[in-house]
């Protein structure tokens, strides 16, 4: 699983790459922690490269949203594949975030 | 760069030496209202403060400073300007300043009270104040957002200045200063009228008379305080034992509306006649994984596709569902079709 975190233009772009199981979610969380520090910039996780989700990983989803909303930043997320799409459909989580 | 007279100039020099002292001050009374109004729930346009520039003081010492004997008599070297949204406001936030503070009634002005009965204009109450006990004086101005506005143009137009307007633009500027006053004052209405209305609304779901209660978005937010989901949403985390994450239900509104629903009394009728249908459609996108972390809208959004589907429903009209909650792009057509699959093999 391969974590960064770049400043394009005003927003933060994290783009994730590999497997979100429950075995890279601490390294991942780790990685992500930055971006909880948004200071109003809106935030893109970058799903394209992104193979799978576990529960682990939709957590440290929830981590930065909830970070980040107080601080008036949107979270959106981008490229997710369809059976990423699936498991963010079937959990309710499309409610939660803002989709590009 | 005129001289000041030898009295004025003291008064100039003992300012410079107290003005960060004032500061101090002006902070603590700004922090003190702020966490006052906050623990009472008054919420405000906003508060103003500061401490009056070396500059300004030198100016209104040039312009009268032969009228202060020491500096105690300048009320206004500390300000601050709380304004409110409602007209209501203005007297319980004056209330509350008078609670915190000793006030200074003979220099303190009401000037809503001073109009004469066929005159309209700046409408503001200023209270001069001291921290009890204490002997700095510092001036509280409270006004409503359209005051301030009028204040401003006031300014701005120099009405007050030494030309005087001629009659008819005068006319025109109370026309105006009357049309700002009546605003406030409906504003001020229209605030009780909603809050009775939620009142009602909350008294009619409470005793469950939920035909009578019109669908809309304030009676269903307080129909979600009632959780009428909830049941249906523990069903569903009971398959993996998931816990579930607090999500606002109230971009579902348009949808329950476009599905023809018009009273809570639907809603409740909705929820009873397709809640195991929902039950079974997550259980069978679930079971299959280990996902532990659901929405609170999980519930809902399953009872939403069951409605579709067991009214002969397509594709097009599943997404429709998730147009409104993702808004709309390529990749809700998808969901959509998984949806579709998932109900051909449940037979719906």
């Amino acid at each position: 699983m391969k974590t960064s975190i770049e400043l394009q233009g005003d927003a933060l772009i994290a783009k994730l790459e590999g497997r979100l199981d429950t075995a890279a979610a601490p390294k991942t969380e780790q990685e992500l922690k930055p971006l909880h520090d948004c200071q109003g910039k809106n935030i893109v996780l970058d799903c394209s490269q992104l193979d799978y989700i576990s529960s682990s990983g939709l957590r440290i989803f929830l981590g930065v949203l909830k970070a980040a909303k107080p601080k008036g930043s949107h979270v959106y997320i981008q490229g997710l594949n369809a059976d990423l799409q699936s498991v963010f459909a079937m959990t309710g989580f499309t409610n939660l975030f803002e989709f590009k | 760069m005129t001289q000041l007279p030898p009295h004025s100039e003291a008064l100039l020099t003992q300012f410079i030496e107290i003005r960060p002292q004032l500061l101090t001050l002006s902070d603590q009374v700004y922090d003190l209202l702020r966490q006052t109004f906050s623990e009472q729930g008054i919420e405000l346009n906003t508060i103003e403060h500061r401490v009056k520039s070396v500059d300004s003081l030198k100016g209104k010492l040039e312009r009268k400073g032969d009228k202060y004997k020491t500096l105690e008599d300048i009320t206004d070297l500390i300000g601050l300007r709380i304004i409110t949204f409602y007209t209501d406001d203005v007297d319980k936030v004056a209330a509350i300043v008078q609670q915190l503070f000793d006030i200074d009634w003979e220099h303190s002005v009401d000037k809503r009270k001073l109009h004469e009965l066929t005159s309209f204009g700046y409408n503001s109450l200023h209270y001069i104040c001291r921290e009890k006990g204490g002997h700095q004086p510092f001036e509280i101005q409270m006004r409503t957002a359209l005051q301030h506005v009028w204040s401003a143009i006031e300014h701005d137009i120099g009405y007050k200045g030494a030309v005087k307007l001629p009659p008819e633009y005068r006319r025109q500027f109370s026309r105006l200063a009357g049309m700002l006053e009546l605003a406030d004052d409906e504003f001020s209405r229209l605030r009780t009228t909603m809050v009775n209305y939620r009142r009602q609304v909350q008294a009619l779901v409470k005793s469950g008379r939920l035909d009578e209660v019109p669908l809309s978005t304030d009676s269903f937010n307080s129909y979600l305080q009632l959780h009428p989901f909830d049941r249906l949403n523990k069903r569903i985390a009971a398959v993996n034992q998931a816990e579930v994450f607090p999500a606002s239900l109230t971009s579902y509104l348009p949808i329950l509306e476009h599905f023809g629903m018009e009273s809570l009394g639907d809603v409740e009728r909705f929820i009873a006649d397709y809640q195991e249908a929902a039950y079974q459609l997550a259980l069978s996108q679930l079971a299959i994984t280990d996902l532990d972390i659901l929405s609170e809208s999980v519930g809902l959004q399953n009872l939403c596709f069951v409605y579709i589907l067991k009214k002969g429903g397509n594709a097009d009209e599943l997404r429709f569902v998730f147009d409104t909650i993702n808004g709309q792009q390529p990749s809700n057509a998808l969901l959509a079709d998984n949806i579709m699959n998932l109900a051909k093999n449940l037979k719906m």
